[in-house]
């Protein structure tokens, strides 16, 4: 889901810089700082409105949200000097660039009695080790999302870059190169994490052996699957929600040869003018009942282990979505990656280039 | 005589002032930084560190940068392939477009505000949509597609979806009518008195076409080119719509340095290429636009 909006800014940015579409689009968060106020900058799409409104009702507090497109985009923003948010939703890796950047205050969640409901291997920041800085939020895998009316059943990355030949079918991939690029780190039994430029060059060299095989790298897919136009999509868990809706056609799959996840925490900056608030909504989402309402309309995970029992059956038994303990021993995260992520994008413009 | 020279200045100053204080803040000045930061070191999460830095531009042309880079002409390539890709769209948009502008300016008063009504209509709806119609069309199971196997013409689908030309085909679409316009203004004010002054003179339909109404809209026909080739160059919504971003053009590439890369010197730098293209163009177009004018002068 996180991507569907990311690719919506991303389009919206590039309409508006075509010069066809006026887009006044970007909200300004609100700078008025009354006491009962709360301002969230989060992924586009990436929190159950419910949630905000019951937290509303429930504290009297008005919770205003902006959204953002990449990790970059927010930190950009933030380090331009941007004031008024509380609360951002930042990956893990850049939970850690936050923090040595000094734009994170100490939240001390983990004091928290209810804290021990969250899963200790989801504190996962190396700046953060005990969680007194930001509280975990939300996490999913990136596997497969696929037509079953074209393609029985899939269980990896094999199967997948099989299926141009084996059934005639197309395939594509998501446009985003440490995404891509991992697929073929994986493949080739290294870390997604990285830094050897030779490592780097046989991930870029798996991706250009197949590349007459992708159909394209987007992000916007799922309908064409749905549709049967594409076989199968490397796609994020958020493609649950269609997945459920038409399950006759549609499965998701964590590829057996392993994958990424992706995992975003809520930390409180600095420069939070309502902290008082932001810790509350913190405490807020560490009742169960919260995440759960969160979950129910995001179809990804929460670190809370109480939540994470109280989930609807067909949540809990799904692999792709409660992934067994192996599977989860073979998703990767991603770091950041400092200068060397240049590796990554020479390979990337090779590979959209050849 | 002073004093009245001096109201005369002061008053084209206050006339003056707006626009160039509106060009030099969001024009002027954006691209000085952009100049600017072409010349920097990139931050390592985005941004930039305030040191010279030569190797942006040489990384262009292939040059390696520092451990990260051997030589290669890759960007070089994606320059090739913008080049070749926005020249084909004005090509074709042009062979498109000249007939039936011509055609519109033999029209009665009443038809001609039609269509140029007709030409406009797209931009009342957003371009996204729009172009996502397209992949809607050019999909396998699309109506194109299915009307040719229903007729027995193809058993299988065509592939057209995430192709160069699904890209070119994307463009054209997009901007006809930056093409039609010109051309139209064009042929609409050339003088009718000529053609029939040729046709006195004994040519035929064709000759004055060739020798009359051809050389008279040059004017038109650079101006609608340069209008389409600046946009397709640069663009990079097309490509990754119609093209599934495997057809990538210097606007995805730049794109990517911004949001992706977080190397915003070396984007800069790939902007200020596009821009000199681009200057390079105009400077040939107005060459041609005023030998074409000397020529109807004499």
């Amino acid at each position: 889901m996180v991507t569907t909006i990311r690719w919506m800014i991303k389009t919206a940015i590039q309409a508006a810089s075509g010069g066809i579409l006026a887009v006044a689009m970007l909200g300004v968060a609100s700078t008025a700082q009354a006491a009962g106020e709360l301002n969230l900058y989060n992924w586009g799409d990436y929190i159950n409105p419910e949630l905000l409104k019951k937290f509303e009702a429930q504290y009297d507090v008005k919770v205003n949200l902006d959204t953002y497109g990449t990790n970059e985009e927010m930190l950009a923003k933030i380090q331009a000097g941007a004031t008024g948010y509380d609360i951002v939703f930042p990956s893990v890796h850049m939970h850690d660039i936050m923090f040595k950047l000094g734009l994170l205050w100490e939240s001390k969640i983990n004091e928290h009695p209810d804290f021990k409901n969250i899963d200790p291997d989801f504190i996962r920041a190396q700046t953060d080790p005990q969680g007194s800085w930001c509280l975990p939020y939300a996490w999913g895998t990136v596997g497969i999302v696929y037509n079953k009316t074209i393609v029985p059943e899939i269980t990896g990355w094999d199967d997948f870059f099989a299926i141009p030949d084996q059934y005639g079918g197309k395939i594509t991939m998501l446009d985003d190169l440490r995404e891509v690029l991992g697929v073929g780190l994986i493949m080739n039994g290294h870390s997604v994490n990285s830094r050897d430029r030779a490592e780097i060059e046989q991930a870029r060299d798996y991706i250009l052996e197949r590349k007459d095989k992708i159909s394209a790298f987007t992000y916007d897919v799922i309908p064409l699957v749905q549709s049967g136009d594409i076989a199968a999509s490397h796609w994020y868990v958020g493609a649950m929600y269609t997945v459920f809706e038409d399950p006759e056609r549609l499965a998701y799959v964590v590829p057996k040869e392993g994958a990424t996840m992706y995992q975003e925490d809520m930390c409180v900056l600095k420069s939070a003018p309502n902290k008082e608030n932001a810790k509350l909504f913190l405490e807020f989402y560490l009742q169960p009942e919260n995440p759960v309402l969160n979950v129910e309309q995001q179809m990804n995970g929460t670190p809370n282990v109480v939540a994470r029992e109280m989930l609807p059956e067909k949540f809990k038994s799904h692999p792709g979505m409660n992934p067994s303990d192996e599977v989860m021993s073979k998703l990767q995260i991603f770091e950041d990656l400092g200068q060397d992520l240049r590796l990554y994008d020479r390979a990337w413009t090779q590979v959209r280039t050849q | 005589m002073a004093l009245a020279g001096t109201r005369k200045r002061v008053r084209l100053a206050g006339l003056l002032s707006p626009i160039t204080i509106l060009l030099t803040v969001f024009f002027i000045a954006p691209l000085s930084i952009l100049l600017v930061y072409a010349f920097l070191e990139p931050g390592l999460y985005g941004g930039v560190v305030w040191n010279f830095y030569d190797q942006n531009f040489g990384r262009i042309l292939g040059w390696a940068d520092g451990y990260y880079e051997e030589f290669d002409p890759v960007y070089f390539s994606i320059f090739g392939r913008s080049f070749r890709l926005a020249i084909t769209t004005v090509l074709i948009s042009l062979l498109l477009c000249y007939p039936a502008a011509l055609w519109v300016t033999s029209l009665s008063e009443r038809w001609r505000s039609f269509f140029l009504f007709l030409i406009t209509l797209p931009f009342f709806a957003s371009l996204v949509v729009r172009l996502f119609a397209w992949v809607l069309i050019l999909k396998p199971t699309g109506w194109i597609n299915e009307t040719l196997i229903s007729i027995g013409m193809i058993v299988k689908p065509f592939d057209m979806l995430y192709t160069e030309g699904a890209v070119v085909l994307g463009m054209v679409y997009v901007f006809i009518p930056f093409m039609f316009l010109p051309l139209y203004a064009s042929l609409e004010k050339l003088d009718r008195s000529l053609l029939e002054a040729s046709g006195d003179l004994g040519a035929g339909r064709f000759k004055t076409f060739m020798r009359v109404t051809l050389p008279l809209s040059v004017p038109g026909m650079v101006g609608g080119s340069i209008i389409v080739f600046i946009p397709s160059l640069g663009n990079f919504i097309v490509p990754d719509l119609l093209g599934g971003a495997k057809v990538l053009m210097i606007g995805n590439l730049i794109e990517q340095q911004f949001l992706e890369a977080r190397n915003w010197p070396f984007g800069s730098a790939l902007a200020w290429m596009v821009m000199v293209a681009v200057l390079l163009f105009l400077l040939i177009y107005v060459t041609v636009v005023n030998r074409a004018e000397a020529l109807q002068e004499q």
